[in-house]
């Protein structure tokens, strides 16, 4: 897979703060305008919930949407090929969170369905209850796409580095 | 004890209904879960939960009606059940019932994932 694949039609795109408020919106826009069958329209879904909300919440780049509320800022990009769904999202990322990132889901392409979900259940269980983390949410997106995570983190400065993540949905 | 009922609500989709009835002994969650503070949100139903298993000690029945949710919600209807099943290994009479789209073969993997973690049986039933 390609993560610069820009063949296809493209579905909708958008780079900005990713509120709660935009994210469902769209992801119930996207049930509108994707003519699909059920099953996968709902892991499509279920996919671009879980990682803009990951981008939201673990953007090293934020800003105060409303008073005390900060948003994580990335994008993310819908392709729709004849044959499966492109889904890419990206963000900045502290550099100190790159090894461990490459590490999650190095292990997570690594993994067949059953041993996902044992990570999953796994990670799940010692997850501190107030703060998840972004493993799960990945996971959970191997589990949906049934395909690799296609990764790419760059060196922005000594302090950030740029964490890109693109996911096929078969037909 | 008092009652919690939250109303689902057209412009946040991502909070579920809710619906906890001391004197009936019957829980509700429905609609979809993906709301950004979600500790916040189920600190009071788990409290909730809590609170009956001590002091109305009655058969509960818990009908989970969510057709959606996200991996953090996860952590807090994993903590749901956690308490149920504790409260049913103190013979406390539970039944948990998940509502489910058939539609929707994930959702019985995350409900297969949820018995394996916690040991409680949950009852499945078609949505109609």
């Amino acid at each position: 897979m390609n993560i610069n694949n820009t063949n296809g039609n493209k579905i909708i795109s958008f780079h900005g703060p990713l509120t709660i408020s935009l994210l469902s919106f769209i992801s119930n826009y996207l049930k509108l305008i994707i003519s699909t069958d059920q099953v996968l329209m709902s892991r499509l879904y279920k996919i671009f919930v879980e990682l803009t909300q990951n981008v939201s919440y673990y953007s090293a780049e934020v800003k105060e949407v409303e008073k005390g509320i900060n948003s994580g800022i990335g994008w993310f990009i819908l392709y729709e090929h004849q044959d499966y769904f492109i889904f890419t999202t990206g963000n900045l990322i502290k550099k100190k969170d790159a090894t461990k990132l490459i590490k999650n889901c190095t292990e997570i392409n690594s993994l067949k369905e059953e041993d996902l979900r044992i990570l999953k259940r796994k990670t799940r269980t010692q997850a501190k209850i107030r703060d998840i983390g972004a493993h799960i949410g990945l996971i959970q997106t191997g589990l949906l796409s049934s395909n690799t995570l296609d990764f790419k983190i760059s060196e922005i400065d000594s302090k950030h580095s740029y964490f890109t993540l693109s996911v096929k949905l078969d037909k | 004890m008092e009652n919690i009922v939250i109303k689902e609500v057209p412009d946040s989709p991502y909070y579920p209904a809710v619906n906890f009835n001391a004197e009936k002994g019957i829980c509700e969650i429905k609609g979809e879960s993906y709301m950004e503070e979600t500790f916040k949100f189920y600190s009071p139903l788990l409290d909730w939960i809590v609170r009956y298993t001590k002091e109305v000690k009655k058969p509960l029945a818990f009908n989970f009606k969510l057709t959606y949710f996200n991996t953090n919600s996860s952590r807090l209807i994993l903590d749901i059940l956690d308490i149920l099943k504790k409260y049913q290994d103190n013979n406390g009479a539970v039944t948990v019932v998940w509502y489910y789209d058939p539609e929707d073969p994930d959702m019985i993997d995350e409900i297969e994932d949820f018995e394996m973690e916690t040991g409680i049986k949950i009852h499945l039933v078609e949505f109609e």
